[in-house]
C-alpha cells in the first residue's frame, strides 16, 4: 500500500462535520479527511473538475456521502459517479437522517455500497462510523488499475 | 267451437283470424239492398258499372242503363244530370243530394273512386228533419260538452246524442287501446238490447283491414243483417278489368263474419261512426238495433259530423290530460330530485323516497341496480331475477329507454313474473356497467276493474263469435301483459335518467375531487414527514454527540455537570426516539399491504425470544397456545403482535412472577388473538385513550415509551380491516386482543 487514500466526506450541516470527524478520529484511522459541502463540490473533486480540477489524482478511499445536500443532492451524485463508466468503483456510503424507505430502495437501485441511517445516539454512531471506515478505507483493497 | 281442421283451439283460431284477415272487404262485388249504386266514367259520365238492382230501386227506366252517358238517360233529370257535373269539375270530395228521380225522391250521394265517380241512391226518408233542423242540434252538443275535461263524460255524452238523432236501441263509443284491444266506455241504451259497458275486446274482433277502412271511411249502416247482396253488374270495371273497389261507397256489401257477429250479439241492424284522432283510429260510436232500422244519408252525414267534432274535443282532451299528467310527473321528479341531493347516497334517496320513486311512471315497483347491488320499492320480481334482467338489458345495450308492457315476449324467463313484472320500464344510468333504474307494473288481469259481472251481460248469446267468446280470448290475450305505459309516463323515466345520470356523474366528480385533495394533503403530510425525519431528528443527534464528546474531553467534571451532561443526552436522545416513532406511525398509513398467509405460531415464539433477550434478569412464564395461521402484511402483523407483548413484559416488570398467555382462535370471518398479562392493569375507564397517539396512562420515569405504540397496534390492525380491544383491571392484568379478517389464498 502506497500513500493512504483520503476519505471524502460530503456533508453540509457544521454540526454532523463535527461530530463525523471527531467520530473518525477516535477510529485511528491514518487516511486524510477530505470535506466538500454539496454535491457539485462531490462531483467535482470526485471527476476531478472545477475548483478540484488539479487535486492529486487517485480516488478516494471511500465517499461518506449524505443524502440532503445544496444544490445536486447526494442521491444524484450516487447515481452520477455509478453511471461513470471508469469512477463507477469507488464506494460510496449513504449517510443520512431518514429512515425513508423509497431512499434506501432507489440508493440500492443506484448502486450504493452501504446506507446508514445515522442513530441518535452518539455511541452508536461512532461504531456505524468506525466500522465504515475500517471496512472501506482499511480492509477494501482498491481494484487493481486504478487511477 | 266449429269443426275444424286444426288440432287445438288454438290453432283453429288462428287459421278463424288468418282468414278473415284475408276477407275480401274492399272489393265485394256486391252492395247491400237498400240503394243502388252506378259507377260512372270520367269525363263523359257514362255508365260503366251498376248494381243488379239498379232498375227495381230507381225505376224499370234504368234497366239497361250501362254504356250510356245519365245525360242519355230517362231517369237522369237534367238537375241531377248538371249539378253532379257541376260537382265533378269543383274541388269538394262528397256529393250529397236529395233528387226527384222518375217517381220517387232519392238521397244521392257521390264520391271519386280511380276507377270513376261512385254515385248511390237510396230512398229518401221523409221523416228526416232538414238539415236546417240539425245545425242547432250540433250547436247545443257543441255548448254543453265543451267544458267537459273527461273523455268518458264526452263520450258519454255523444252516445247520448247519437242515440237521440237515430234512435239506435243501444249506442256504445268503444275505445281501442294501443294494441287494438277495444273498451266500451260509454253506452246509452233503451234497455231493449243488454248493455256492454266495461266490456273488452280482444284485437282480432275488428281485423286490421277492417280497422283501415273504418279510418278512411268513416261512417257504416248495416239496416239488416239478414240481407240478400245484390251484385254488381259487369263484375269487373272496364277501366281497369279489375273488381269495383268500393272503400267508400256506403251501401258496400259486409263481410258474412261480420254480419254472423252481429247475429250472435243479438242485433240486426247497426251502425258505426269512426272517431279517428291524429289520423289514428281511436275508436268507434257503434250503433245498435234489435230490429231492422234505416237511418237516411243526411242523418248519418249529421252523426259524421258529430264524430269528427268529438274527435276533435277528445284530441284536444288528451294532449291536455297527456300535459297535465306531465306536469304532475315533473313535479314528483323535482321533489324526488331535491331529495336525492341531501340523502347520502343516491340509491338510498330513491328508497327513502319509494312512493316518489314508483309515483314517476305511475308504477307498482321499482328497483335501482349498481355495482352488482340491487335495491328495490313495492312489488318487484326477486333481487336475482332482476340482476339477471339487468345484464340481459344490459347486453342488448339499451341507450335512453326500455318499455314494455310484456316482458315475457322478450326476456323469456319474465314469464315467471308476470304477476309483478308484466311491465318494466327502464333506464340505464351507466355506459360501461349494468347499472339501470326499472319499474315494474302487474299483469293488467289483475288490475282490471270491472263494472259489473261480465259473463252475466252476454248469457243469452250463443256461436262462435260474440262478446262473450270475445271476453275469453281477451282475458287469453292479455295475459302476461300489463297497463301500457303512457307517453307521459316514458318521458318521465327518460328525464328522470338525465337527473340520475348528472346526480351520479356529480357524486362521482365530487369524489374524484375529494379524491385528488386527499392525495395532495397526503403528498404535503408525506413531505412533512420527511423533512421531520431529516431535519427534526439531526439537531437531537447533535445535541447527543456533542453532549457525549464533551463527557469525553472533560473527564473531571463536578458530579453535578456529569448528571446535566447526561439529561442532556437522555432528552435528546428520546426526542429522537419519539420522531422515529412518529414518522414509523405515518409511514404505516400510507405503505401498500402486502398481503400473505403467516404462520403466528412462528412469530410470537420470535417475538417471545427477542423480548426474552431484553428482560434476560427476570424469568417470564410464557404460555403460548396453539396458534392459527392468518392473513396480512407479515412484517406489520409481526409488529403488531410484538407491541403488544411487548407491554405485557414492560407492564409485569413489578410483578414478583410473570405470567404471559398468547391464544388465537378461528372464527368464521376472522382470527383473533389475545395477549394476556398479570401485569398492573388499568382502569376501563381510560381504556377508549389507550390506543390514542401520546395517550399514557403512567408516568414516564415509572415506564417508559413515547406514547405511540399501541396507536401504532391500532393502525396495523384497522388497515387490515380487523379491529382491537383492551380489557383490564387495576393491579390484576389486561388483556389485548385484535381480530385480523380471514382472506382467500392469493
Amino acid at each position: 500500500m502506497a500513500t493512504l487514500r483520503p476519505i471524502l466526506l460530503v456533508e453540509d450541516n457544521p454540526a454532523d462535520i463535527d461530530l463525523t470527524l471527531a467520530a473518525l478520529k477516535k477510529t485511528n484511522l491514518a487516511n486524510a479527511v477530505i470535506v466538500v459541502r454539496d454535491g457539485v463540490e462531490a462531483l467535482d473533486y470526485i471527476f476531478r473538475e472545477g475548483v478540484f480540477a488539479d487535486r492529486e489524482p487517485g480516488p478516494p478511499a471511500v465517499v461518506l456521502l449524505d443524502l440532503k445536500l445544496p444544490k445536486v443532492d447526494g442521491l444524484e451524485v450516487l447515481e452520477r459517479v455509478k453511471a461513470h463508466p471508469k469512477y463507477r468503483t469507488i464506494p460510496i456510503v449513504m449517510l443520512t437522517s431518514s429512515r425513508e424507505e423509497s431512499d434506501v430502495v432507489r440508493s440500492y437501485e443506484f448502486g450504493v455500497n452501504s446506507f446508514v441511517v445515522k442513530p441518535v445516539d452518539f455511541k452508536a454512531f461512532f461504531e456505524s462510523i468506525r466500522d465504515l471506515g475500517v471496512f472501506w478505507a482499511v480492509i477494501n483493497e482498491p481494484l487493481p488499475g486504478g487511477f | 267451437m266449429t269443426a275444424s281442421p286444426a288440432s287445438t283451439p288454438a290453432a283453429a283460431q288462428a287459421d278463424f283470424l288468418a282468414a278473415c284477415e284475408r276477407e275480401p272487404i274492399r272489393i265485394p262485388g256486391a252492395i247491400q239492398p237498400h240503394g243502388a249504386l252506378i259507377l260512372l266514367a270520367r269525363p263523359d259520365l257514362r255508365v260503366l258499372q251498376a248494381s243488379a238492382n239498379f232498375g227495381v230501386v230507381v225505376g224499370p227506366d234504368a234497366e239497361g242503363s250501362c254504356g250510356r252517358p245519365i245525360a242519355e238517360l230517362r231517369w237522369g233529370s237534367d238537375t241531377f244530370c248538371r249539378e253532379l257535373a257541376q260537382w265533378c269539375e269543383g274541388p269538394e270530395p262528397l256529393y250529397l243530394r236529395s233528387h226527384r228521380l222518375g217517381q220517387q225522391a232519392f238521397t244521392v250521394s257521390a264520391h271519386r273512386s280511380p276507377q270513376g265517380i261512385v254515385v248511390e241512391f237510396e230512398p229518401a226518408d221523409d221523416r228526416v228533419p232538414p238539415p236546417a233542423a240539425l245545425y242547432p242540434m250540433l250547436r247545443r252538443f257543441l255548448e254543453r260538452t265543451e267544458r267537459l275535461a273527461d273523455v268518458g263524460e264526452l263520450s258519454d255524452r255523444v252516445a247520448e246524442q247519437v242515440a237521440g238523432l237515430t234512435g239506435f236501441n243501444r249506442v256504445m263509443v268503444y275505445r281501442f287501446d294501443e294494441d287494438w284491444n277495444g273498451t266500451v266506455i260509454a253506452e246509452r241504451g233503451d234497455g231493449v238490447l243488454p248493455t256492454y259497458l266495461d266490456l273488452r275486446f280482444p284485437a282480432f274482433d275488428i281485423p286490421a283491414q277492417a280497422r283501415e277502412l273504418y279510418r278512411l271511411n268513416r261512417l257504416r249502416l248495416i239496416p239488416t243483417a239478414d240481407y240478400q247482396p245484390v251484385p254488381i253488374v259487369p263484375a269487373h270495371c272496364p277501366v281497369d278489368g279489375a273488381p269495383l273497389d268500393m272503400s267508400f261507397a256506403a251501401l258496400r256489401s259486409v263481410s258474412p263474419v261480420h254480419l254472423e257477429y252481429m247475429r250472435n250479439m243479438g242485433t240486426v241492424a247497426s251502425m258505426s261512426i269512426s272517431i279517428v284522432v291524429d289520423d289514428r283510429l281511436w275508436g268507434l260510436i257503434s250503433c245498435h238495433h234489435a230490429a231492422e232500422r234505416h237511418i237516411d244519408p243526411q242523418l248519418r252525414a249529421a252523426c259524421d259530423f258529430l264524430g269528427r267534432l268529438v274527435a276533435q274535443q277528445i284530441d284536444a282532451r288528451e294532449r291536455a290530460a297527456e300535459d297535465k299528467e306531465r306536469l304532475r310527473l315533473k313535479q314528483v321528479e323535482t321533489e324526488l330530485v331535491t331529495h336525492l341531493a341531501r340523502a347520502p347516497t343516491f340509491q338510498s334517496g330513491l328508497v327513502e323516497r319509494a312512493s316518489h320513486w314508483l309515483g314517476l311512471v305511475n308504477a307498482d315497483g321499482a328497483a335501482v341496480i349498481t355495482d352488482g347491488i340491487a335495491l328495490t320499492a313495492g312489488s318487484t320480481p326477486p333481487i336475482d331475477a332482476i340482476l339477471r334482467l339487468a345484464e340481459w338489458m344490459h347486453e342488448r345495450r339499451l341507450d335512453q329507454l326500455y318499455a314494455t308492457d310484456c316482458l315475457s315476449a322478450q326476456w323469456t324467463e319474465g314469464a315467471a313474473f308476470t304477476d309483478v313484472a308484466s311491465g318494466v320500464v327502464a333506464v340505464p344510468i351507466s355506459r360501461i356497467h349494468a347499472s339501470f333504474i326499472m319499474w315494474f307494473r302487474p299483469e293488467i288481469i289483475r288490475t282490471v276493474t270491472w263494472g259489473g259481472d261480465p259473463a252475466a251481460k252476454v248469457s243469452a248469446e250463443t256461436g262462435r263469435l260474440h262478446p262473450r267468446a270475445s271476453f275469453a280470448s281477451w282475458t287469453e290475450q292479455v295475459r302476461g301483459r300489463s297497463r301500457p305505459w303512457r307517453e307521459a309516463e316514458r318521458l318521465s323515466a327518460v328525464d328522470f335518467r338525465t337527473a340520475a345520470v348528472d346526480f351520479v356523474l356529480k357524486r362521482a366528480e365530487e369524489r374524484a375531487q375529494l379524491t385528488e385533495e386527499l392525495q395532495r394533503s397526503n403528498r404535503e403530510l408525506e413531505a412533512f414527514s420527511y423533512s421531520i425525519s431529516h431535519d427534526l431528528r439531526a439537531p437531537f443527534r447533535h445535541i447527543a454527540g456533542y453532549a457525549e464528546l464533551l463527557a469525553e474531553e472533560e473527564p473531571e467534571l463536578k458530579h453535578i455537570s456529569r448528571h446535566y451532561l447526561k439529561g442532556i443526552s437522555h432528552a435528546a436522545l428520546s426526542a429522537g426516539q419519539l420522531v422515529d416513532d412518529l414518522l414509523h406511525f405515518s409511514q404505516l398509513g400510507r405503505a401498500d399491504l402486502r398481503i400473505s398467509r403467516i404462520d403466528m405460531r412462528k412469530v410470537a415464539d420470535e417475538v417471545r425470544r427477542s423480548l426474552d433477550l431484553e428482560s434476560q434478569e427476570r424469568p417470564i412464564s410464557w404460555d403460548i397456545g396453539p396458534l392459527p395461521d392468518c392473513w396480512g402484511d407479515p412484517s406489520l402483523v409481526r409488529q403488531a403482535l410484538f407491541n403488544l407483548a411487548e407491554n405485557a413484559v414492560k407492564y409485569t416488570r413489578k410483578q414478583p412472577e410473570t405470567r404471559i398467555r398468547i391464544t388465537g382462535i378461528e372464527r368464521s370471518a376472522d382470527v383473533l388473538y389475545a395477549v394476556e398479562d398479570n401485569g398492573i392493569g388499568f382502569d376501563m375507564a381510560y381504556a377508549s385513550k389507550l390506543f390514542q397517539v401520546f395517550q399514557r396512562l403512567h408516568r414516564p420515569e415509572d415506564y417508559e415509551g413515547t406514547g405511540i405504540g399501541l396507536a401504532l397496534t391500532r393502525r396495523i390492525v384497522e388497515r387490515h380491516g380487523g379491529t382491537i380491544e383492551a380489557r383490564g383491571t387495576v393491579g390484576q392484568g389486561a388483556t389485548f386482543s385484535f381480530s385480523l379478517p380471514r382472506r382467500p389464498e392469493a
